[in-house]
Order: C-alpha cells, then structure tokens, then sequence
C-alpha cells in the first residue's frame, strides 16, 4: 500500500515535469493585444518565451470588454493580463461554459485607491490621511458637486469603488464617474498643469503613477470583515471604511489550447511578471517613446535567467 | 402689417393655441398637485416593466438561432477582407500613391491629382502607412457591401410602395441607434474580428444609398419611364435600362455619402479590435491623453475622407474626363518609383515625420491649460450655474448662495411665474396666443428643471407638438413611443439625453445659424468655415476629447461642448445653403421695389430659407443625439452611458434597450421638425 501511494506521486511529480508536446506549431498562436501599454509589455514577454520554444506568434489587438467572445471561439488563444477589478460579467459566463479556462496569477502586484497627484498635498494638509478629506471638501469642489467635494471614480462601466468609499467613510464627497481611461489621465494631467485640486481613483502598476506623482491615500487595509461588517473599521456605521479588496491579476485562455499546443499552455501557465520588471518597460515605452518590441527584446537579452527556466521546463 | 394680418392673428382657437392650452394646464395640473401625488415627478419604479430583461432573453434565443448561418457569412467575407487588405499593405507605397494621383489626374485634371497626392502624400508622411492601409482595406470591402445593401432597400422601396413605410422606419433605426448598442450583439453572432467592424459599417452606410436610390429613381422623369413602357420593355428592362441610369447621378451621390459614413465608422470598427488600423491607434494615444498623437492619427483619417470625397463626387457629375494617358503615364511614374526603392532596399514607408510637430501640439495644449486655467473655470463655472445647471434641476434647486450668492425661495417662485404670466397674456394681448401660452410653459420648465419634469407633462407636449406638426396620426405614434420608455425603466435616463442635447441643440440653432448668415453674406468667412466644418465630421470625435477634458474637467459642460462641436456643423451648412440658394427673380423683384439689403435677408431671404433651415435643425438634432454616446466617454450619466455599461458587461437586453430609446427620442425629434418643414414648405407654396 505504502509503495504503491509512493508510486503514484513518483509518477506525479513525474507527470508534471515531463515535457509537454509542442503540438500544432506551424500555426500561430493568437495573443490579444489590448488597450493599454502593461499590457503590451506583458504579452510580448510572453510571445518571446514561445518564440524562444519553437512558436508562431500573432499579436491580435483586441478591446479589452469584447475579448472574451473571441477567446471562446478560440480566435484569439490567449489573453494574459485580466485585472479582477475591472473585468466583464462575460467572462465569469464563459468561464461558466467551459470555453474559457484561467491560467493562473501573473504575479503583477496590483495596488488601487482613493488617490491624489502630489502637489494636492499642499492645497489639503494633513494628506496622505485619509482623514484630513473630511475638512477639505471644500477644495475639492466644483460647479457640479457644491458644496461637497469631488471625487473622479472609474468609469461607470469599471464599477463605482469610489463612490462606496466615500459612503464608507462619511466624506462630503460626490463621486463622478470617469467615463473613460483617457478622461482620468486628461484629469490627472490639467490638475498636474494647472496645480489645481483633484481627488480620484487610480491603480497601480500604471506609467501615469510616476509620470504624474500620483500618491495614494492612507485608509485601513482591506479585508472581508471590513465588506461585511459595519462596525469594524473608522466608521462603525458603515462597511466599506478600509481600502480597496487586493486586486488580482491573471490569465485566461481558450479551452483547446492545451490539446493543441501543450507546451505553450504550460509555460503560458507558469509565465509569471512581476510590477519591478514590467514598469520601466512601460515608461521605456511611454514616457521615453520607444517602440514595445525593442523594449521587450532587450529586456529579453537581459533577463534571461528569469524566463528561460520556464520554457525549459516546458521542453524538456 | 395688413389690416387682414390683424383679423387673422386675433385670438381664435387655433390649433396651435388649442394644443398650447392642453399642454400648460397639464404642466400646471402636476406642479399644484405635487405635493400629494410624487409620482406624477418620479415615476415607480412598481410601475416599469424589466423590459430589458426580456428584450436579452428573446435575442438570445434570436440570436442562437442565426450565429450558424452568420457565421458562415463571416467566414466567406473573411477572403475578401484579407485579400484586400494584403493587396493594399503589399503594394508598395509608390505604387499605391501612383495610382491615386493617376486617377486623380483622369478624374478631374491637375487640381484631383494634386489633392490625391497632397492627401495620400500626408498619410505616408505621417508614419502610419501600414495602419492606414487596413483601414482603407476595410472600407474597400464595407462600401460594396453596404451600396449592395443600401441599393437593394432602395429598389425595392421603390418597387413595392406598400412596404416602403416600414423600409423606411427601417433605414431610420439603423442610422439612429448607436453603434454600439449593437456591437455585442454582432460580436455573438460573427465573431471577433474585422468582419464585425465590416458589418457594423455597412449598417451604418446603407441608408444614404439606400435614400439617394429611393430619390434618384423618384425624379425620373415621366416622360422617360413612359418612353420605356412605349417600346415594350418588361418591368425589369425598363428598371435596368432606362430609370436606373437615368437616377444614376443622384445614386453616385449615394455611393459618395455611403464611403464618408463607412469612413466616420473606422473608430467603431476599432473599438472591437482584430485590425490594426488608424482607429485603433486613435483609440490608444486618446487613451493615454495624448493630444497631439491623437490629433496626428485622426488627421490621416481626415485627409483620406476628403479624398475619396471629392473625388466620387467629382465621379458623381458627369463631366467630361481627363486623359487617361497622363494618367497611366503618372501611374507608371509610381511603378518606377517602387523598382527603384526596391533595387535600392528602401522599399518600406517612411517613418513619421510629424512626430516633433505632434509633440509640440500637445505640450503647447498643456501649457495654454495651466496658463489659462482660472479663465477656463469661469467658463466651465459660468455656463454651469447660469445655464446647464438651472435647464437640468431647475431655478428652485439650482439658485444657491454659493452658486447666485442667494438662496431660492417659494416667493421667487410666485415672483416668476408671475411675471411668465404677465408676459404671456401680453404677447396674447398682441395678438400672439400660441407665443404667450408658450412662455408660460417656457417659465415652468426652468422652474422645475427639465430632468424633474413631471412625465405627464413631457407625454402631452409631445402629444401636443406632435398633433400641431403632423396630425392625430403622429400624435399617437410619437406618445405611445415614449411611453415605452416610460414603462421600461430608462426615463430617468431619457430625461438627462433630452436635457443634454437640448441644451446642445439650443445652443448650435443659435452660434450656427448667426455662423450660416455670416458664411452666406461673407464668402470670405465660408472659406474658414468650410474647412473646418470638414474637418468636425471627419475626424474622429474622440479625438477632441482630450482637450475639452483639459479644459473644462470630466463633466456635463465638456459633455455639452463636446456635443456641440459635432452638431453645429449641418446648422451652419443648411442655413448658409438655404440663405444663398433664394431664386434669383424673387431677389430682383425685391431690388427693383426699392428693398435695403437688410430687408431682402428678413424679409426676402430668411422666409424662403425657412425649410431649408429647419431640415438643418433636424439634422443637428440627430447628429445630438448620435454624439451622447462618445460624450459619455466623458462621464456624462444619460442614455449613453448605459450603453456603455451594457457593452462592458456584455448585456445585450440593456445595449439593445437603451438604444432603442435613443433612437425612439431621435425620432420622435426628427418627426417633429419634419412636420414643420413640410407645413412651412406649404405655405412658401414649394411643394
């Protein structure tokens, strides 16, 4: 009994380090290429890696809402940067379906918050506590939320955080919806111009971060006790007196892929990236203005000994 | 004034007036009995059926049972899109910019030529070669599909009057409801890719095809059709060999608007993705706030719109050609050109050279906003508190110590609608009924705000315009219509679309009708004007974003300005056209009995442009409307932005819905105005 429960894992363990087949390499493997820049970097790391093991690669850019339909119907294989937060009801149905399979974390470090460019400091003392928003609304108002405060929220289609943080902790805040990703930067830019006051929120990683000194406000760490108990937190009223829950970024695929090319999937699956790696390439990218693949290929050529391991495991 | 005019204008109960009455005791009923009845204002939500619920699950069923066949449909188009668009990317760039300015030279001589290769020549230069390709690859396999399409709807239109109603409520709904309601729809049912940005454009375009068919084969003469009958000839002989080519000019004009529509549909296209295209690296650079690269990228799409412009419709007159054989002799010239790069190894398009003029573009836009930044909020805040503000809540929420310096009170209330009545019953006394009921109804509405109307209210104004405009008949479609809005839960949104592009509509029937007087009387100012008026539909819109986000901030007066940029423009064209376009006799029947040129425009000019005009009013109209979904990228909370939530969570029921009721209020809208362009042309004797 003993020995053959030991066998069964050797055979395990065996199993999962075998190498995988390459299978259908004379066709190409269809990335989604979204929106915005992390992304690009991210999903050009990957298609070097399979590159690297004998693939065909195809970029397909894809809108980030609509992708999931075409990764049901297997016209696009992969797609490799999902953010929890902000991700369609469609997906959670295909998943649902079975024609979509996640492939695991990234291991990109996500961080979102109720935030502030730097020089907003000055304008409201006492920031980055949260606190010290409940005297200074009247700065932060405008035509259209006098005499509460304003704050720029996702837009609408990204869910409301902010509007339920400012409920959370009683701020005299109204929170306004983006609209759009280019709204909340042409935000973050004529505030950073103008030197005027501006209260939104905003995520990292994010080359908008550095580029604009974007500072987070300090609120209670997250956590489920927080979401559903109102008593826990500063405001023993209300749920929600905490932080954003951690956001979690992952993969997902086509479920043929592993039939058809099962090395790719292993090492799409094992394909990690973490925030130290991939913002200097995205203000590389930019910030300096240099063209995603060139950014990717040298930190390729530099970084070896961080993704080969993967696609050798696959390999061999 | 006649002593005749006076007898006429004495208060009798006209049906203007009768209406006018109908509506001000409705409003007057809601607003005494609001304190016992609320839902006269908010209607339950008890009341409203889950109507988007239902329109999701029959389409999904709809929808399930065609996706075989439409994908099918995809795949088989899949061969042309990637044919095209591997000849456009593969010929090299001498080659095709040979071929344009060759054609242009046959087309219209030295000046086309010149304009096709200044126009192809930009795009080259702007460093977007390959891009720009994709994007005419899809635009040379949409606008066969669509003039097929359009074509098809218009003969049969034509064909069978019995059914042409319904074709033409059809053609109405694909131009009005927003393209992306219908986008996840399309994407279930041909998947992802370029086939549905194909198939979303050639929605978009078949209409004005389909329209200028429908005209085209209208005007033939009845002399000719006759001619045809008299030799013989089967309905389809006659069809294809004496009215089709006798409309074929006014059908050119079709193709020309159906390849602008398929162009202005390129960002849509890209917002799916799946292509590589212009639209896509718009959608990128606006998404990073890059005004200058937005602006580069959008201006590619501009000049080729004004090629292709002027050039099919120079197609459209049937004027003589220019030789071929320059033509062909420039068209070599290009294949020339593309050898020697090739033997040279220089045959890739050059990169951008705008770069440095792109990058100034934007850091000067960054710098007049921190220069001008208290100025632009005065702007944003005077147009908010004096204006947007009191049209959206209403003078009694909208009149605050920190927005007016005092606090609205109930006897400024009484003090208002005092003096609303005041002016009315003098205007009655004067022997304007309908103006005087009108300002005080007018008094109301910017006391109560016209996103708390009671519904009531707004049902029987649209009953009431609707019968003053085109009878019992129109009255009753264009309520019922809204009822269902009503009762499916999206009023309240409905209301804010009204208010916004109310106050858009407003505001582009003045800046551009005083903008059309000007360009009619100064052919100076028309030569600024036209340009830019061009370049507004052109290009695409999101591009102007930016700025206006820079300016004024996320919110209802960017939305507005937004808005007005787009729509201003037809208001501005048709005033100027109507203006100018005044026959000749009448203008010197008026010079010889002694009229100042100041009388001629009043008198003369402005009464026979009156249609002319309002046709103009109605087109702004629906261009308002058309723009509430990309304003909503700017976080406005109407109409659009559920169309925007529906398409982000792939809810069908809601993106259909909402659509629907932007398209019921556009054309409701639209009826409305139509119905008083016709009466006005009645009684100008013009039709």
């Amino acid at each position: 009994m003993r020995t053959a429960l030991f066998a069964t894992t050797a055979i395990l363990i065996a199993s999962t380090v075998q190498a995988a087949d390459l299978g259908a390499v004379d066709e190409p493997i269809k990335l989604a290429i979204n929106e915005w820049t992390g992304q690009h970097v991210t999903t050009h790391v990957a298609g070097e890696m399979l590159e690297a093991a004998g693939y065909q690669v195809e970029y397909v850019t894809a809108g980030m809402m609509n992708q999931f339909q075409a990764l049901a119907d297997g016209d696009i294989t992969a797609t490799l940067e999902i953010w929890s937060s902000n991700v369609s009801d469609e997906y959670a149905k295909k998943i649902g379906e079975g024609t979509v399979v996640e492939l695991g974390d990234l291991g990109l470090d996500a961080k979102e918050g109720l935030a502030y460019p730097s020089h907003v400091a000055d304008l409201c003392p006492g920031l980055p506590a949260w606190e010290a928003l409940k005297d200074c609304a009247g700065v932060f108002a405008t035509a259209e939320t006098l005499p509460m405060g304003r704050l720029v929220d996702y837009p609408a289609d990204w869910g409301t955080p902010g509007a339920e943080r400012i409920t959370g902790f009683g701020l005299p805040f109204k929170a306004v919806p983006a609209g759009s990703e280019g709204a909340l930067i042409s935000e973050l830019r004529a505030s950073t111009e103008k030197k005027s006051p501006l209260f939104l929120v905003f995520w990292q990683p994010h080359w908008a971060m550095s580029a604009y000194d974007v500072k987070f406000v300090d609120v209670p760490v997250g956590n489920d006790e927080c979401f559903n108990d109102a008593s826990w937190g500063p405001n023993p009223d209300a749920t929600m007196d905490c932080g954003f829950s951690p956001t979690r970024i992952f993969k997902a695929a086509w479920s043929g892929m592993e039939d058809k090319w099962p090395a790719a999937y292993e090492i799409l699956s094992n394909y990690q990236l973490s925030v130290e790696a991939q913002q200097p390439m995205m203000g590389a990218v930019d910030v300096d203005g240099n063209a995603v693949e060139d950014v990717v290929s040298a930190w390729m050529t530099e970084n070896e000994a961080t993704w080969k391991p993967v696609v050798d495991a696959a390999l061999n | 004034m006649t002593a005749i005019d006076i007898a006429v204008r004495r208060p009798v109960l006209t049906r203007g007036l009768v209406a006018a009455l109908f509506v001000l005791a409705v409003g007057a009923l809601c607003l005494m009995l609001e304190p016992v009845a609320p839902w006269l204002f908010a209607f339950p939500a008890a009341w409203t059926v889950p109507a988007t619920d239902w329109v999701g699950n029959v389409l999904e069923v709809v929808l399930n049972t065609i996706k075989p066949t439409m994908r099918l449909f995809s795949a088989v188009v899949a061969y042309p899109m990637a044919g095209a668009d591997w000849a456009l990317s593969g010929t090299p760039w001498p080659i095709v910019l040979g071929a344009v300015t060759g054609l242009g030279w046959y087309i219209g001589g030295w000046r086309m030529s010149l304009l096709g290769l200044a126009g192809f020549g930009f795009v080259l230069l702007s460093g977007y070669w390959t891009e720009s390709m994709n994007t005419l690859a899809l635009v040379v396999v949409s606008v066969p599909l669509a003039v097929l399409l359009g074509g098809g709807i218009g003969l049969l239109a034509n064909e069978a009057p019995r059914v042409r109603p319904a074709l033409l409520a059809t053609l109405d709904a694909m131009q009005t409801i927003p393209t992306f309601a219908y986008l996840t729809p399309l994407l279930l049912l041909f998947g992802f890719g370029p086939v549905v940005g194909l198939v979303a454009s050639a929605i978009y375009a078949a209409p004005p095809m389909a329209r200028n068919v429908i005209l085209g084969l209208e005007r033939v003469d009845a002399e000719v059709k006759e001619a045809g009958i008299m030799s013989g000839a089967t309905r389809l002989q006659q069809l294809v060999l004496v009215e089709i080519p006798a409309a074929a000019q006014q059908i050119m004009v079709g193709v020309n608007q159906c390849l602008m529509a398929a162009l202005s549909m390129v960002i849509i296209a890209a917002v799916i993705g799946g292509f590589d295209d212009i639209g896509w690296e718009v959608l990128l650079t606006m998404r990073k706030a890059q005004f200058g690269q937005a602006f580069l990228a959008g201006l590619v799409i501009v000049a080729f719109a004004i090629v292709i412009d002027r050039m099919s419709a120079q197609l459209a007159l049937e004027r003589q050609r220019f030789s071929w054989r320059i033509g062909a002799g420039i068209f070599g010239a290009g294949i020339a050109l593309a050898l020697v790069l090739a033997l040279a190894g220089q045959a890739d398009a050059p990169a951008g050279i705008f770069g440095a003029a792109s990058e100034a573009v934007d850091t000067s836009l960054g710098a007049f906003t921190a220069a001008n930044g208290a100025a632009l909020d005065g702007i944003k805040n005077g147009a908010m508190f004096y204006g947007l503000l009191p049209l959206r809540i209403g003078l009694d929420q909208a009149v605050l110590p920190f927005t007016w310096g005092f606090q609205w009170t109930g006897a400024m209330s009484l003090w208002l609608f005092a003096a609303g009545a005041l002016g009315g019953l003098a205007l009655a006394m004067t022997g304007r009924p309908v103006a005087g009921v009108g300002l005080a109804i007018l008094t109301g509405i910017i006391e109560t705000g016209v996103a708390n109307l009671p519904w009531p209210f707004v049902l029987s104004s649209v009953a009431a315009l609707g019968w003053i405009a085109g009878g019992r008949r129109l009255a009753i479609i264009a309520t019922l219509l809204l009822a269902t809005i009503l009762v499916s839960g999206l009023w309240e949104r409905a209301l804010l679309s009204i208010y916004l592009s109310g106050a858009a509509v407003a505001a582009c029937t003045v800046v551009g009708g005083l903008l059309g007087l000007l360009s009619a009387v100064s052919p100076m100012a028309w030569r600024v004007v036209r340009p830019l008026c061009d370049m507004l539909q052109t290009i695409p819109l999101f591009v102007f974003l930016i700025p206006v986000l820079m300016f004024f901030q996320i919110g209802e007066f960017s939305a507005f300005l937004a808005i007005c940029a787009y729509a201003i423009v037809p208001m501005i064209r048709y005033t100027r056209h109507g203006l100018i376009s005044t026959p000749p006799d009448m203008l010197e029947a008026a010079i010889a009995s002694g009229a100042t040129p100041s009388q001629i425009m009043r008198d003369v000019r402005f009464p026979y442009a009156a249609p002319s005009i309002l046709l103009g009013l109605n087109q702004t109209i629906l261009y308002a409307f058309a723009m509430l979904v990309i304003a909503a990228l700017i976080g406005t909370t109407g109409l659009g932005q559920s169309i925007y939530l529906a398409l982000g969570q792939a809810d069908v029921g809601l993106g259909v819905s909402a659509g629907a009721a932007m398209a019921i209020l556009a054309f409701i809208a639209d009826r409305l105005v139509q119905g008083f362009a016709a009466e006005r042309r009645k009684a100008l004797g013009l039709s």
